[in-house]
This record gives C-alpha cells, structure tokens and sequence, in this order.
C-alpha cells in the first residue's frame, strides 16, 4: 500500500505529491505558516517525562542505519545533577549512496531543528551541536540561516521559549567535520567533536552515560529528529499506523518498523532522488514506481539496499521489503539508511567488491588491527582478482579476512569493519559463479593488463 | 588513509614574522570557542578557519592555533593530520574532488577522471606545475543521485559529462 500523505517530505515537494524542481528552502515564517512548531508548543506544555513517554510509545527506531529505538536512548540518561547535558546531531552521512539527512537540510531544516528543541526540552539537555560533514558546503549557508532564524524567534538562546535548562540558556551550534567516514560512528563524532581526531571509543560507558566532554550525551540522526515533531502533533498511535509494523506473531517487546522512511535510490534509473514512503516498502516499488524504473538499455542485476556496509540483494531478492526486519531472511547486515544502489547488468560485481573494499580501506581510522590490516588487505585481494590475477586460493581467503574483522566477531572497536565484512561477503556469496569464473580465468591476462597500463 | 603516519622528523619548519593567527581573527573566533566546554574543542572550526584564510596549513598557524587553544601543538597537529580536508601542504588555486564511490563508479567516473587527469596533464593527488588545479579522489560526497559528482573547492558539480566538466575548468582563472 504507498503512502497517502507525505509526513517528512510534507513541505518538500516530491513525487508522487509535487515535482522535485519545485523544491525551495522553507524557512521560518513558511514552516509556521504550514503548522511547524507548533508540536514544540504541545511537548512544552506537558510533563518532560510524558514527552519520553510518547516517543517510546511510538517506537521511532534510529534512521541513521542501527535502528535503536530512539525513546530508550533518550531514557537512558542519568537524573539531572545540574551539570552540563549535550545533544549531538549525527549529519555526517558519509556512507555512500546515502543523500537522505541532505534532503532535509537543504530544504526544511526548521522541521529538525523542532525535533531538537523537543528532544532538548524533554531531555533536559542545554547545548545541541549539529555535527555535519565538512563537504556540505552549500549546506553550511543553509543552516547557519535556519539556526540564526531559530534564535531570532525564541526557540534557542536568551528568550528561549524551552526557558533555562541546567541553570544555561539552551543552545544549538553548527560543528563542520572535515571529511572522515568514522565520525558517524557516534562515539567518533564524540571525539571529533571535542577537536580530536575521530577515534571511535570503547564502550561502555555509552554516550547516554558520559558522552561528550564526559558528560551524558544523546546522538541522534537528522532524520530521527525530524520524526519526533510529528510524532507529538498527531500522537504515538497515529505514527503506528504508519509502516510495516511489527513481525507477524512477534511479542510486543520485539522492535517493529513504524513510521515512514525516506529513501534514496540512485544508480543508472529514470529519476535518481530521495522518496518518502512506508518502512517495509518493496525495494521493486521504489525502483520501478518512484525511481521511474530502470535507463533504457539498462537491466537490474543487483542492488546495494541500505549504503554498501548492508550487502547486496539480487535479482531473486527484488520484492525484498524495506524495514528493520530485512536483515535475516535476505542475508544482509539489515536495512541500513534505505538507500538503494542499483547496479546494472554488465557491471561487474568484482569491480563493485573492490570499489567497496577500497572504501574501507580508505576510511578505516586505523585503531584496531583487524580492521586497519584487514579491509587493506580485502582491497588487495580484490584488485588482484579484477585483474585477473586471482586464485581459488584467494576467494577463501577474502572470506576468511572478511568474516573475522568488526564487532560480531569481537575484534574491533565500531562496526566500521563489520561493513566491510558483509558488504564484501555477501557479494562473494551471492555472486559466487562470478567470482570463481575470474579466478578460474587464464592468467595471462593480468599481464596483458600490467602491459597496457605500461 | 589517515592513519598513514608522515615523516615529518627533521623537517625545516618555515617561519614568518606576521603570525597568522592575528589578533583580529583571534577576536572573530572567540566566540566558536566559547561555544565548547573545552577550548580544545574548537580545533576543528578553528583550522577550518586558518585554511579557508591562508590556503593551508602551515606548522607555524597549527603551533598559534594550538597556544590559543592552550593545548600542545601536537594536539593539534595529531587532529589536522588525522582530517582528509586539511592540507598540510600547499595545494592548488582549485582542488578538484571527484568522487569515486559506488553510485558515481557506476555512472562513470572512471572515464572522468582520466579525461580530466588527461587534460590537466597530472596524476591524481599531484598538482599542475603553475600551481592552478589539484585533482584528487574522495569517497562518497552525498550526491549519489546526481551521479558522477565532484567538488570543485567549495562548489558541488552533479550530473557530470567528461565534456562539460572540461569547459568549467577551462572556464576558471
């Protein structure tokens, strides 16, 4: 069933509802105009415990690609001890494919930073700081404009309408990163923002506990935030009503797929862009319907459905639904950020495994061992096999590098390696006639190849 | 890679007279640092600010940002290095970033980035002698659906053809 009613693109036109080239930056006086704070105005008048409460009910799991339910975060805090509490927004979207969080920046920034007044109010947490990718550059206008219009009118500052939290003036900062996958890892974005390098931490203590500046921290994802106003306009039930919900026969107490979920598709397809539709959406609906379907010439051969730590779906897997559950009957990581790479026939699923690997390899910030020896090494096997150099000794091995580096096999800090790790294994393992035809190839070729680079 | 450490032992720092963090721009920031806790926290903002002002960033400007910032200089100079956007080393008038992630791989960026690399006449990560452009790769910019992407400094090229892209270069003074 698509979605009747845009929620999160409500103000950003977006097909089915409006044409993208007629998108624009809402600022204040129009978001107000179009109801905008006025869920800030309904969370203030109640109880803070009661403004948790509601987003617990309404079970908002993480958009940033983990899928922690957002109401136990924000429980999680210690009592108030009148010392200093923190908000960090998690913008740093780097993972590629994913364009999701800059949908909402560029166009209605107002919509989060309401979810931040809430999360601030109901929290009680007086600095927020927007932590956002250093190669936003446009962006950074875009925001610095929204935040000044907040101030302007009450929401932060001075004459903040939250009143004083923690005996402090509630702020809300913009802090530029500069170009360093690992800070969206929350505790590396903790790093980062206190001016060191983005070194992911030991947890715990988690960040709810001793966060930022050692202080009890709640990280939070753009898309997350913008969810929580609308949640306390129209009530935790109506947000139910939306998505997949949960399993059929699962418990209460197992974590569903509710709300709406914008999602990006790109890749060689008629209308590249970011859609808004239920969680649980089929990945065929998006390219097919909203995406407009494939270039002509083009054919589908597989898609990456969550930025590429997820795995890769096939052919076969093309009506997979898009919600939390994803993970376990399609064999990939799970549903990540939902935002679908499609890759066409013809493109080689080797070079698409080393693109990936060397993405890693890239971004790996080099604490733990596994992860700094291991993705380098992924990248090298996988080179040597587009190359035509591989052996069948080779493959193995790569499943082998792969399966033991990231958090679920315990050997690294972040699950920065546990992305190479499935990206690269489930593309082995769904594509595995592929592989074994490369390594199987004449060997010649590799020089061939080393003599035309030459 | 960013942990890839660099031999820096025994080089010649270079120094000039006039500090770079001038009384005037300490003013400026002082406000972004009184927006942390920690004084070191400004660090990124604050070299974010020296490179936008002078290019890159020079050991003298990472040393005065660090005194203002009352931490040691390696500090500093362990978060600059740690950063894939800071220079440590003079760089061209205009950096060009073509991203190379999956989404613009797919859409061609391979045969971008040789045309462009052709045109220019250097590698990836090197610089044109008269010191004008410098072409470097990066991963995933955050415009997959305006694939092939790039930077050109600050401006965000989408939807690129070998062709165009090469008339906006030649377009640039």
């Amino acid at each position: 069933m698509a979605l009747e009613q845009p929620v999160l693109t409500k103000r950003i036109p977006t097909e089915p509802w409006g044409r993208h080239e007629d998108r624009h930056y809402v600022d204040y006086n129009e978001y107000v105009k179009t109801g905008g704070y006025q869920a800030l105005d309904k969370a203030l008048q109640m109880d803070r415990t009661a403004v948790i409460d509601e987003i617990k009910a309404a079970e908002i799991r993480g958009r940033g690609g983990a899928g922690f339910p957002a109401g136990m975060k924000w429980s999680f805090l210690p009592p108030v001890d009148g010392g200093r509490r923190f908000l960090a927004i998690n913008a740093d979207e780097s993972e590629p494919a994913t364009f999701k969080d800059r949908l909402l920046i560029d166009y209605d920034p107002h919509q989060v930073v309401e979810g931040i007044a809430i999360c601030m109010y109901a929290c009680q947490l007086d600095t927020a700081y927007f932590y956002m990718r250093g190669e936003y550059h446009d962006q950074r206008a875009i925001l610095e404009r929204a935040f000044k219009e907040a101030y302007d009118n009450g929401i932060f500052g001075p004459n903040s309408r939250l009143g004083q939290i923690n005996g402090r003036n509630p702020d809300l900062f913009l802090h530029r990163g500069a170009g360093a996958y690992v800070c969206g890892e929350e505790t590396g974005l903790l790093n980062s923002l206190e001016g060191k390098r983005g070194w992911p931490r030991i947890k715990p203590p988690f960040p709810a506990v001793a966060g930022a500046f050692a202080r009890p921290t709640i990280v939070n994802n753009v898309e997350t935030l913008a969810c929580v106003p609308h949640v306390m306009e129209n009530g935790p039930d109506w947000f139910k009503t939306l998505g997949k919900g949960r399993p059929e026969g699962a418990p209460p107490h197992v974590p569903a797929s509710f709300g709406t979920k914008l999602i990006g598709v790109s890749g060689p397809v008629v209308r590249p862009d970011v859609y808004e539709e239920h969680l649980g959406v089929k990945m065929s609906y998006c390219i097919e319907e909203l995406a407009g379907g494939m270039l002509p010439g083009m054919e589908f051969k597989a898609a990456i459905p969550g930025g590429i730590s997820m795995g890769v779906l096939t052919k076969d897997e093309y009506d997979a639904p898009l919600d939390f559950d994803i993970g376990k009957p399609y064999g990939i990581l799970g549903l990540g950020t939902a935002c679908i790479t499609v890759i066409p026939e013809g493109y080689s699923m080797i070079s698409c495994a080393r693109n990936l690997a060397r993405f890693y390899a890239r971004e790996s910030c080099g604490q733990c061992t596994p992860c700094r020896e291991g993705t380098e090494w992924l990248y090298k096997i996988l080179t040597r096999i587009e190359a035509g150099d591989g052996t069948t000794k080779d493959l193995d091995l790569l499943l082998e590098v792969a399966s033991s580096m990231g958090i679920m096999p315990g050997t690294t800090i972040c699950g920065l390696s546990d992305g190479a790790n499935w990206a690269v294994r489930t593309i082995v393992n769904k594509f595995w006639d592929e592989f074994e035809a490369a390594v199987k190839k004449n060997r010649f070729v590799s020089l061939s190849v080393a003599n035309n680079n030459n | 890679m960013a942990w890839i450490t660099k031999n820096s032992a025994g080089a010649h720092i270079e120094r000039q007279s006039e500090p770079y963090l001038n009384d005037e721009m300490k003013q400026e920031l002082t406000p972004v640092v009184d927006r942390y806790p920690r004084r070191q926290a400004a660090s990124l903002p604050l070299l974010h600010a020296m490179q936008e002002k002078v290019g890159w960033l020079p050991p003298q400007a990472i040393e005065e940002i660090a005194d203002f910032l009352e931490v040691p200089a390696s500090e500093v100079m362990d978060t600059a290095s740690f950063y894939e956007e800071f220079w440590l080393k003079p760089k061209g008038k205009y950096v060009i970033w073509l991203c190379q992630s999956i989404s613009c791989e797919i859409m061609g960026e391979p045969s971008l980035t040789d045309r462009v690399a052709e045109f220019l006449d250097i590698q990836v990560g090197e610089t044109t002698p008269d010191g004008k452009f410098t072409l470097m790769k990066v991963e995933c910019l955050g415009y997959c659906g305006d694939a092939p992407c790039g930077l050109i400094n600050e401006d965000i090229q989408q939807k690129i053809t070998p062709d165009n892209f090469i008339e906006v270069l030649k377009n640039l003074d």
